[in-house]
């Protein structure tokens, strides 16, 4: 089964992935309808800075066994049998922030949602754009992704990939980074104003 | 293999299904006093003040004991165990035998020594029967008195000025919840509270309630009076064990345990409010009286039980509570002793109204307290939970911008 794989090496926090989760998640679907939509759309993938402030992109990992799941105090966080992916309703979700305590990756926020009741704070993160994939459609974060830091692949595949592009990059008269140039030209550089 | 359960918290639930899971054929018996299917205890605030209704408390299905195959006897406190004989007496019941033993009773609310205190209208706030008798008086109730500043006293001050009460709450150190937060973050819950019509008053005590059938005052051991139609008191648990056999079984603050949860009796378990185990952030035995190591203690008791060995870690103290307009999170230790071990380091935000506290043993991260903001808390307990040195500058981790990118190092 495919899933979002993160590479946080090729992240030059450019946010796009933020704004198509934000209309993905919308009412309208549509980015300018989107903008005067009430309660606002928000994003459930979140671009952090590192120490030398390069982009990170930071979602939910839908771990297995879930801290979040075992945590929540409503009975509100579950496991979508088909898909594995841990789920939030809006409708038994307490606001407890219990779920907040419990994650180790901090990719829970607390806000009024589309698919919340009206008016009610609820915890809101990533749901893999399970409804998305059902129609044939990828998660809009990697859709969004131009820079290769988010894609939507079977794992097994990404890692050898990733196995490859290291092993070609330390082998004797290597041509190719690991990264990009340009990609590996802006981390350097993000590097070098953090130590100016 | 018998398996005997002895309470439906969230202990003795996680533990029912840890095995159940293990062993399908296993037989398990689950002892309660509480009529219902499983609740979830922390819930009952919510109830108080109005933004859970009663039917969402249940934290399993209808039929939990039919479909997980449970014997439940409900309504009943166990009397005795007798370990020689391997099973537990209740009152008018037969005896009922185990292989393995799950003492899950959890904890009952400390009462108070003053006179009349068995005038009506005098609650405490473990069960959902309390919260609903409260609510039943509600009609009633001008002004209620809160006797104690944890987080039961704290919760009822909270959840009956929601429903348009006048509270007084008596404390009796120097700011709220002081058993959970540091002075900063408990003064800044108090001027939250006071900014809210709350009543607080310092360093005095009940020494008796007055009252014909109901309460309608209390006298303080300043001397002075209050008048009141409820009174709740927040003053503690104490672990229910009276049943248990003091001469084979080790008690010191609970049910002394291994790290297999097993008591010193072979093949007598005990898990959640009532065991002691060791904590993670001092480093020595304790009880975190708290719901998710509950179900964590439960979980694990219940896969030793049905023959997989697992270590439990030890617990750690924890609490999220939104109060008003303060998201208030507590992780481990935060107030540390003053003798050198540890330090702290501060960071704040008055006009944001954010206040952040680190706590560090040498080099690991041992406690950590957060005023709103609390999204990245998850992070800073793990990193308490997994006792690893830091690897980065520790001021780091008290920026709001922090998130686990930085942990990774400067890769």
């Amino acid at each position: 089964m495919k899933q979002v794989v993160v590479h946080p090496e090729r992240c030059v926090g450019c946010m796009q992935c933020m704004v198509a989760c934000a209309v993905a998640h919308s009412r309208s679907g549509q980015l300018y309808t989107a903008l005067a939509e009430r309660p606002r759309p928000r994003p459930r993938v979140h671009v952090g800075a590192g120490l030398y402030n390069e982009g990170f992109p930071n979602r939910c990992r839908h771990c297995d066994p879930a801290p979040c799941l075992l945590a929540c105090l409503a009975g509100a966080i579950f496991r979508d049998a088909h898909t594995g992916t841990v789920l939030i309703d809006p409708d038994k979700c307490i606001n407890c922030a219990s779920c907040a305590m419990a994650c180790p990756y901090g990719v829970i926020r607390f806000h009024e949602d589309p698919v919340a009741p009206p008016g009610k704070t609820v915890a809101v993160k990533c749901d893999n754009c399970d409804q998305r994939v059902a129609q044939g459609l990828a998660p809009a974060c990697t859709e969004a992704c131009k820079s290769g830091a988010l894609t939507y692949e079977e794992m097994d595949e990404a890692m050898r990939r990733k196995t490859a592009e290291v092993a070609r990059s330390v082998s004797t008269g290597a041509e190719t980074a690991a990264v990009p140039p340009a990609l590996a030209l802006l981390m350097a550089v993000k590097k070098a104003e953090l130590s100016l | 293999m018998q398996h005997v359960i002895l309470g439906n918290g969230i202990a003795g639930v996680s533990a029912a299904e840890a095995i159940r899971r293990m062993d399908p054929r296993a037989g398990i018996t689950m002892i309660s006093d509480e009529q219902t299917v499983p609740y979830s205890r922390p819930m009952i605030s919510m109830l108080l003040d109005g933004s859970a209704a009663p039917e969402q408390l249940p934290i399993r299905a209808e039929r939990f004991y039919e479909d997980l195959g449970v014997t439940a006897l409900l309504g009943k406190r166990v009397d005795a165990i007798d370990l020689q004989a391997r099973r537990v007496a209740l009152a008018g019941r037969a005896p009922v035998p185990f292989d393995r033993l799950l003492i899950a009773t959890g904890a009952d609310a400390r009462r108070v020594e003053a006179q009349n205190d068995g005038l009506q209208n005098i609650f405490t706030m473990r069960r959902r029967e309390d919260v609903q008798a409260m609510l039943a008086a509600l009609g009633g109730t001008r002004r209620a008195l809160v006797l104690g500043g944890g987080l039961v006293g704290f919760k009822a001050a909270y959840g009956l000025m929601k429903r348009g009460c006048r509270v007084t709450m008596l404390i009796t150190s120097a700011y709220p919840l002081s058993m959970q937060v540091d002075e900063t973050a408990g003064k800044m819950i108090l001027d939250e509270l006071l900014h809210h019509g709350l009543e607080v008053r310092v360093g005095v005590s009940v020494t008796a309630f007055e009252g014909r059938t109901s309460v309608s005052g209390a006298q303080l051991s300043d001397g002075g009076k209050v008048a009141c139609d409820m009174v709740v008191i927040g003053k503690g648990v104490t672990p229910a064990l009276d049943f248990v056999p003091l001469d084979r079984i080790d008690v010191d603050l609970g049910i002394r345990v291994d790290k297999h949860l097993e008591t010193g009796a072979e093949g007598v378990y005990a898990a959640g409010d009532v065991a002691q185990c060791t904590d993670i952030a001092r480093g020595r035995p304790w009880i975190n009286a708290i719901w998710p190591e509950a179900a964590a203690q439960g979980r694990t008791a219940g896969m030793n039980m049905a023959g997989r060995a697992v270590a439990y870690r030890g617990s750690l103290g924890r609490n999220v509570m939104r109060v008003f307009d303060l998201d208030v999170m507590t992780l481990g230790l935060v107030d540390p002793p003053d003798d050198g071990t540890c330090t702290a380091l501060t960071w704040q935000d008055p006009r944001r109204r954010m206040y952040r506290k680190l706590v560090l043993r040498e080099n690991v991260p041992v406690g950590a307290v957060l005023i709103n903001a609390v999204e990245q808390g998850g992070v800073l307990l793990s990193l308490i939970r997994n006792r690893a040195p830091l690897a980065i500058p520790p001021e780091r981790l008290l920026e709001p911008s922090f998130n686990v990118r930085q942990l990774m190092g400067w890769g």
